[in-house]
């Protein structure tokens, strides 16, 4: 497993607010370690029976967290991920969709240079199954075995998991990195940690149209990765100059096609799946082939 | 949302960069307004590129020229999109074009330069450019670097620089997703001006810019009306060429699920990403869209809910059904509340299908019965 485990205790930045409520809820309930909540304004209060602070600084304090998932409105985000930062914070999952790229880019840019982990914007989160979530993943889909899973989509990523757990095939750790063009971590760093993760044997590599990202993956697979790793490309079908959801799911010039990312991933030696369930098909095949190694 | 011409000069001169003196007119008797003299540059105001070699810039002799070019001009139609008015100038004499933009680099995750000095040309398909990424926080030496990296000298050098600074400080204050000039040009009187530009602005940020509030609807020329219903409702739709409509949420599982349709078969109508978290009004809305498609046979809803509740989707479901019993559906939904969905759902009559491949089957081979028949 990378990033998360039983251990790791989280706050919750905007843990008041719709959507950090409910999902401060699941994530308890799910086993997560949420120790707090951030709200400025309503310091001293109580959510879902967790102490709730005024800034992120009294709550690692007070709690000894040293990783946020942030809930908070477009506009707040990058000023609700630099008072994480300056706090100190280790892991930040951002899940709000809709930060102007600006912004996310003002924030990769202080991640960078305090050496920190940001996950998202626009993410589902990350998953260790059985141990801990930060984010909006429906915890029921997953188990806990030999894959790890990053992404680019959310629900996608559900869609993987369920074939995947539906063939009895748990996963170590998944990590959705989320679809804006510009974000924290991406596969690259991903892929650093699970090749060196004892739990995970397989990686599956979920992706979609639009920029290099995966052509660069496949590059830093080819020379860096041992494990064998499954791919798969969203849009095979999506027509070109037309942005398909996700701001960064768009081909255009030529270029960020399905079929170059396909391309890079078989010249790497990566398996590419058509389907999602061909994604579980492929993946039990490498399980018993790493097994017989 | 891309700015016409028109609109980005305004907005360049307005941060101090300078463009040539200039006239927009809807109609061709406007032209009798515009005293700049002869010869005038016509130029039509379209979202689209490719202006230039689909015969979109004209030149004009003298006002009766002018008025016959303009005529046609105005109802000129580039790559689909439609001229919205004309942009008339003087005809200048250039000795010199440079290229200049400022752009997200999603790769390196910051701003970047874009420049090279030969202007007027096709970016992509150049290969005396160079990019130069933008430290932030912003210095003016930055400019600088970037004219001297270009091969300029002299006053020109600091001229461009002053240009750079200005437009990255133009892109960084209105959120900007591209700032471009092309061609810069330097006349024969050693002027640089801005003779073309292009803004593109973040819709993500447009809340936080008054100055641009309404401009979405005025932006829209181009827009089919489901598109422009779906942009209003906060909804992702491209239309497509086939008989299914497409509902999911996410943009990743859409895609899938649409390359899932062709796989099978099947010829996808639409791809609709309501996003994540849609509620009932919002998801009612997506099916209402999808199924006022006229070529759509079958709607395919795919949810798996995390951030979105499928007892939200249901609703709409059931509230759909209501208003459309005659609409052939396929619906596949799991994830959270889904038990409550499923009984909502079942009360209503629905037969859901859990399996993602299974359903799609289903709607490929409800696409291929004669429209009219019941599901």
């Amino acid at each position: 497993m990378i990033l998360i485990n039983k251990d790791t205790k989280v706050i919750v930045q905007g843990a008041t607010g719709k959507m950090g409520s409910a999902h401060t809820k699941r994530m308890i309930a799910y086993g997560t370690k949420v120790v707090g909540g951030v709200t400025p304004g309503k310091g001293g209060t109580k959510i879902e029976g967790i102490p709730v602070f005024d800034t992120v600084k009294e709550a690692f304090q007070a709690t000894g967290a040293t990783t946020s998932v942030i809930f908070v409105p477009p506009f707040l985000a990058l000023d609700a991920g630099s008072e994480a930062l300056d706090a100190g914070a280790e892991l930040i999952v951002l899940i709000t969709e809709g930060i102007p790229p600006q912004d996310a880019a003002k924030l990769v840019a202080q991640v960078k240079a305090k050496g920190a982990k940001l996950i998202g914007p626009n993410c589902p989160g990350v998953i260790t199954p059985g141990e801990c979530l930060i984010g909006i993943l429906p915890g029921s889909i997953f188990k806990s075995g030999p894959v790890g899973m990053v992404s680019r989509s959310g629900t996608l990523t559900y869609e993987i998991a369920l074939a995947l757990t539906e063939s009895g095939l748990g996963q170590s750790t998944c990590v959705g990195v989320g679809g804006d063009p510009i974000k924290g971590m991406g596969y690259e760093e991903a892929l650093s940690l699970f090749k060196d993760d004892a739990k995970t044997e397989v990686i599956v590599l979920i992706g979609e149209i639009g920029g290099t990202a995966e052509e660069e993956a496949a590059a830093y697979i080819k020379a860096n990765v041992k494990k064998p790793v499954v791919a798969y490309i969203a849009g095979q079908t999506a027509p070109p100059g037309k942005r398909m959801g996700h701001a960064g799911a768009i081909i255009s010039g030529g270029k960020g096609t399905a079929q170059s990312k396909i391309e890079a991933f078989e010249k790497a030696g990566i398996k590419v799946a058509k389907t999602p369930s061909e994604v579980a098909k492929f993946v039990a095949e490498a399980t018993k082939q790493v097994a017989r190694a | 949302m891309n700015l016409y011409e028109w609109e980005a000069k305004k907005i360049f001169q307005e941060h101090g960069i300078p463009v040539p003196p200039s006239h927009r007119i809807t109609k061709p008797e406007e032209l009798r307004k515009v005293h700049l003299g002869y010869p005038l540059t016509l130029k039509v105001q379209v979202q689209s590129g490719g202006r230039g070699k689909a015969g979109g810039i004209q030149f004009a002799q003298d006002l009766k020229d002018g008025e016959t070019k303009a005529k046609d001009l105005l109802k000129m139609v580039i790559n689909g999109s439609k001229t919205e008015s004309l942009l008339v100038e003087p005809r200048l004499k250039i000795a010199r074009e440079i290229y200049l933009s400022v752009t997200l680099d999603r790769s390196r995750g910051c701003a970047i330069f874009i420049a090279s000095a030969e202007g007027g040309i096709e970016i992509e398909s150049s290969t005396n450019v160079v990019t130069m990424p933008i430290p932030y926080p912003y210095h003016d030496y930055v400019g600088r670097d970037l004219a001297k990296q270009i091969g300029l000298t002299g006053n020109l050098l600091n001229k461009f620089a002053d240009l750079a600074n200005k437009l990255y400080k133009l892109f960084e204050s209105k959120d900007l997703e591209l700032a471009e000039i092309n061609p810069l040009i330097v006349t024969d009187g050693d002027e640089v001006l801005a003779l073309d530009g292009k803004i593109t602005i973040c819709d993500d940020a447009l809340g936080r810019h008054k100055c641009f509030a309404g401009w979405q609807e005025t932006h829209m020329l181009d827009l089919s009306e489901r598109e422009k219903r779906s942009k209003r409702a906060g909804l992702n739709l491209v239309e497509l060429d086939g008989n299914i409509g497409i509902l999911c949420n996410g943009a990743g599982l859409t895609m899938a699920t649409m390359d899932l349709v062709k796989a099978f078969g099947g010829q996808p109508g639409n791809f609709l990403d309501a996003g994540g978290g849609s509620d009932t009004e919002k998801t009612l809305e997506a099916l209402e869209i999808v199924h006022d498609n006229p070529k759509c046979d079958v709607i395919l809803v795919n949810i798996l809910g995390g951030i979105t509740a499928c007892d939200e989707v249901a609703q709409a479901l059931v509230a759909f059904m209501k208003r459309h019993p005659e609409r052939k559906l396929v619906v596949r939904l799991r994830g959270n509340n889904q038990d409550v969905a499923e009984k909502m759902l079942a009360e209503s009559g629905l037969k859901l299908y859990p399996e993602l491949e299974a359903a799609v089957k289903q709607a490929v081979e409800q696409s291929k019965v004669p429209a009219g028949a019941k599901r």
